[in-house]
C-alpha cells in the first residue's frame, strides 16, 4: 500500500517530480560518465605504461632497486636462456624480455650526446610494446646493428632513420668500448623526459658493448592483464634471489601518481555533484513536503507514527529517486556508444608531449554505485526535508492550509 | 472488547503499554472521562484560554454535539479527545486509560484503533481514489487482504458510495468527499467517531445527508459520535448537547 501511494505521489505535483527527477538523472549520469572517464584515462594510461616502457613488471636481483651500487652489473642476473626458460614456464607468463640498461655516449658526424641505452630484444619487444609509437623509420627488430632514438634524442643528435650512430660506452672491466649502429626508426612514447634520452639497441649487441653476459632486468608479459600478484607469488617461490615489481611501482612517478591525482579529483567532484543534488532534492522535495502538511496531520491523527509518515516520504524518494537514477544510467551509456563513441581528445597531460583520446569505460559496479548514489541522495535530501514536517505537533499540521 | 495481537502492525513487536494493557482492553460504559480540562493558546507572549476546568462524561454509544460560537473551544476540546492536541492540565480517560499516562507509541496506536476522525475540510490523500484512502487506513491496522477488502465495501457500501470507489477526491462532490472521510473512520471499526465541523464545507441538505448518516452509524454500529458544530441542524439532531462558551461548559443536555 505505502509503495502504491508512493508511486501515485510521483504524480500529485508532476512538474515538481519531474524537476527532482532531472536533478537526480542528470547527477547519476554525469557522476556515471566521469567515473567512467576516470577509469578510461586510468586504464589507457595504463595500457601506455606497460606496452610502452615497463612490461606488467620486471624481475631484477633481490634489493637491487633500492640501493645505488658503484659497479652495478655486478648485481645482475645471468643472462643465458636457462633462467629465461624457467620465467617463461611460470603459467601466468605470456612472454620476456630480457633488458640491459646502460648509460653511453652516442656520436653522429660531429655530434656527441649522452643518453640512456636499453639493450633489448628488439623483435619479442616489437609485438608487445605496441604504444612505443614509431615516428620515423621502422621497430628494432632482427637488425643485428640497428639503434632505435627516442623523439628528443635524434632531434639532439640530428639522426634520422640510416645514418651510422657511434655508441661509446664503459664495459663491465672498466675499459671503454665502442660500436657503429644504424638507425632504423624514432619512437616516442609521449614521455618527454624518457624520449630525450633513450635510446634501444639489440641485448646481445649491448652485452658485446659492456662485455658481459648477464641481464639487469626481465621484463614480464602476462596472460591475464590481472594475474600480476599470481606472478609474483610463483616467481619469489621459485627465484628466492629474485624479486618482482609490478610497473605501478617502476613508474610510481607518472603512472601510481597520476591515478592518485586523478582517484582525488574524482572523489572532490563526487561529492560536488552529490551536494548539488541533495540541496537540489532538498529544495523541491521540502516545497513539496510543506504543501502536504494537512495530509501529514491526517495520517499522523489517524495512527501513523512519525516514522510510519517519514517512511512513506521515503518510499516516494526511493521510486522517484530509483527511476530517475536508472534513467540517468541508461542516457549515459546511450550517451557513450553515440555522442562519446569515438572518445573525448585530451591535451598532452603532464610529462606528455602528444594529445591522446580517451574511452570512457562504464562498467557495471559503477553503473550499480550510481544507482545507489542516487537513491542515498534522494533519501538523505527528503529526510532532512520532511524531519521537521513530520515531527510537527498534529494539531499544527491539521491546521495547514 | 478484547484486543488481539493480530491487529498490530505486522512485524512490529507489541509494546509494553500493547502487551499489558491493550490486549486486555475492556470497553467501558463510561468512554471518555474528562476531569477539569484546561487548555491555552499563546500568541506571541499572550496566553488565550481555550478551556478552563471542563469536567464531563461521553458513554459509550452516546451521540454528542459540542456546540458554541468561535473561539469558544470546541474544536480544542475535540482535538484533546482525539489526542490531537497534547493535555496541559487535567485529565482524560478512555475507556478508564488515563492519556497522561501514555508514551507516543500508545497514543499512535489508540488513534489507529480505537479513533476514528471526520475533518470539516475532509482531508483525503489526492492521489488515492475512495478505496485506496480508506484501504491505507485500514491497512495499518494489520489486517489480512480479505478482512481489509471487507471492510471497505461494507465502509463504502454504509455510505453509499460504493459505485464512485474508483474515483479520486477531485472527481467527487464535498458531500461525497465526506461519506468517504466517514467510511474511512468507520472502516477502522473505532470506539469513538470525533468529526470536527463536519458539515461546514457543504449545502445545508448534503449536511442533513451526512448528519444522519452519522447517526444511522451511531444506532446501527453502536458506534459513539462526537461532533463540534455551531450548525443549528447538527444541534437539532444530536441526542445530547454540550454548549461552550468561553472555554466552559455552558450547559449539557
Amino acid at each position: 500500500m505505502i509503495l502504491k501511494t508512493a508511486w501515485r505521489g510521483l504524480a500529485r505535483n508532476s512538474r515538481r517530480s519531474l524537476a527532482v527527477g532531472l536533478t537526480v538523472g542528470v547527477g547519476a549520469a554525469a557522476l556515471f560518465l566521469f567515473d567512467g572517464f576516470n577509469i578510461g584515462i586510468t586504464n589507457q594510461y595504463r595500457e601506455n605504461t606497460i606496452h610502452s616502457r615497463y612490461g606488467y613488471g620486471q624481475l631484477n636481483t633481490k634489493g637491487y632497486r633500492d640501493q645505488v651500487f658503484e659497479e652495478p652489473w655486478k648485481e645482475w642476473m645471468d643472462g643465458g636462456d636457462e633462467l629465461l626458460d624457467q620465467v617463461r614456464a611460470i603459467p601466468e607468463v605470456s612472454a620476456v624480455f630480457p633488458r640491459a640498461e646502460f648509460f653511453a655516449l652516442l656520436t653522429n658526424g660531429s655530434i656527441t650526446l649522452s643518453g640512456r641505452g636499453q639493450g633489448v630484444d628488439g623483435e619479442a619487444e616489437s609485438k608487445f610494446f605496441t604504444t612505443l609509437n614509431i615516428e620515423e623509420g621502422k621497430s628494432l627488430s632482427d637488425q643485428a646493428d640497428g639503434i632505435l632514438l627516442g623523439k628528443g634524442l635524434a632531434r639532439s643528435l640530428n639522426a634520422k632513420p640510416g645514418d651510422r650512430i657511434t655508441v661509446l660506452a664503459n664495459t663491465t672491466r672498466g675499459s671503454l668500448n665502442a660500436l657503429d649502429f644504424t638507425v632504423v626508426g624514432i619512437f616516442h612514447t609521449g614521455s618527454k623526459d624518457f624520449d630525450d634520452v633513450v635510446f634501444r639497441i639489440p641485448i646481445r649487441q649491448a652485452q658485446v658493448l659492456l662485455d658481459t653476459q648477464k641481464i639487469e632486468i626481465i621484463s614480464i608479459g602476462l596472460k591475464d592483464p590481472n594475474s600480476w600478484i599470481d606472478f609474483a607469488t610463483a616467481a619469489t617461490e621459485k627465484f628466492p634471489n629474485l624479486e618482482s615489481t609490478p610497473f605501478a611501482v617502476l613508474d610510481k612517478v607518472y603512472y601510481q601518481h597520476a591515478v592518485d591525482w586523478l582517484d582525488s579529483q574524482f572523489r572532490v567532484i563526487l561529492i560536488i555533484i552529490l551536494l548539488v543534488v541533495i540541496l537540489g532534492i532538498l529544495n523541491s522535495v521540502s516545497t513539496g513536503i510543506l504543501e502536504r502538511k494537512r495530509e501529514i496531520g491526517t495520517l499522523r491523527a489517524n495512527g501513523e507514527s512519525s516514522a510510519d509518515v517519514m517512511k512513506l516520504l521515503l518510499s516516494e524518494s526511493l521510486v522517484l529517486g530509483g527511476l530517475s537514477s536508472s534513467l540517468g544510467v541508461i542516457v549515459a551509456l546511450i550517451a557513450n556508444e553515440t555522442l562519446l563513441a569515438n572518445g573525448i581528445l585530451m591535451p598532452p597531460s603532464p610529462g606528455l608531449t602528444r594529445q591522446f583520446h580517451v574511452w570512457i569505460e562504464l562498467q557495471p559496479f559503477m553503473g550499480v554505485k550510481t544507482l545507489v548514489l542516487g537513491l542515498v541522495c534522494t533519501v538523505v535530501g527528503t529526510f532532512f526535508a520532511a524531519w521537521k514536517v513530520v515531527k510537527m505537533p498534529i494539531s499544527e499540521a491539521l491546521r495547514s492550509i | 472488547m478484547l484486543l488481539d495481537l493480530s491487529r498490530s502492525k505486522p512485524g512490529s513487536k507489541p509494546s509494553k503499554f500493547e502487551a499489558e494493557t491493550l490486549l486486555e482492553w475492556k470497553d467501558s460504559p463510561i468512554l471518555f472521562d474528562c476531569r477539569e480540562i484546561s487548555f491555552d493558546y499563546f500568541l506571541g507572549n499572550t496566553k488565550m484560554a481555550a478551556l478552563e476546568k471542563v469536567s464531563f462524561q461521553i458513554r459509550s454509544g452516546d451521540f454528542v454535539a459540542i456546540s458554541g460560537p468561535s473561539g469558544s473551544g470546541k474544536s480544542t476540546l475535540l482535538n484533546l479527545l482525539g489526542m490531537i492536541e497534547p493535555l496541559q492540565s487535567g485529565e482524560i480517560a478512555l475507556d478508564g486509560h488515563s492519556y497522561s499516562s501514555l508514551r507516543e507509541r500508545d497514543r499512535n496506536w489508540i488513534r489507529r484503533f480505537k479513533l476514528g476522525f471526520i475533518f470539516q475540510s475532509f482531508n483525503l490523500i489526492d492521489v488515492l481514489n475512495a478505496e485506496e484512502n480508506i484501504e491505507y487506513f485500514v491497512n495499518s491496522q494489520g489486517l489480512g487482504m480479505a478482512e481489509r477488502k471487507s471492510r471497505v465495501e461494507d465502509a463504502l457500501k454504509a455510505v453509499q458510495l460504493w459505485e464512485h470507489r474508483f474515483k479520486k477526491p477531485h472527481q467527487m462532490s464535498g458531500g461525497q468527499r465526506q461519506r468517504v472521510a466517514i467510511a474511512r473512520a468507520l472502516a477502522k471499526k473505532p470506539r469513538v467517531i470525533l468529526a470536527d465541523e463536519p458539515t461546514a464545507s457543504l449545502d445545508q441538505t448534503t449536511g442533513r445527508e451526512i448528519i444522519e448518516l452519522l447517526k444511522k452509524l451511531n444506532t446501527q454500529e453502536n458506534v459513539t459520535i462526537v461532533v463540534s458544530s455551531h450548525d443549528p441542524m447538527v444541534l437539532e439532531q444530536a441526542p445530547r448537547r454540550l454548549r461552550l462558551k468561553d472555554g466552559k461548559i455552558q450547559s449539557d443536555s
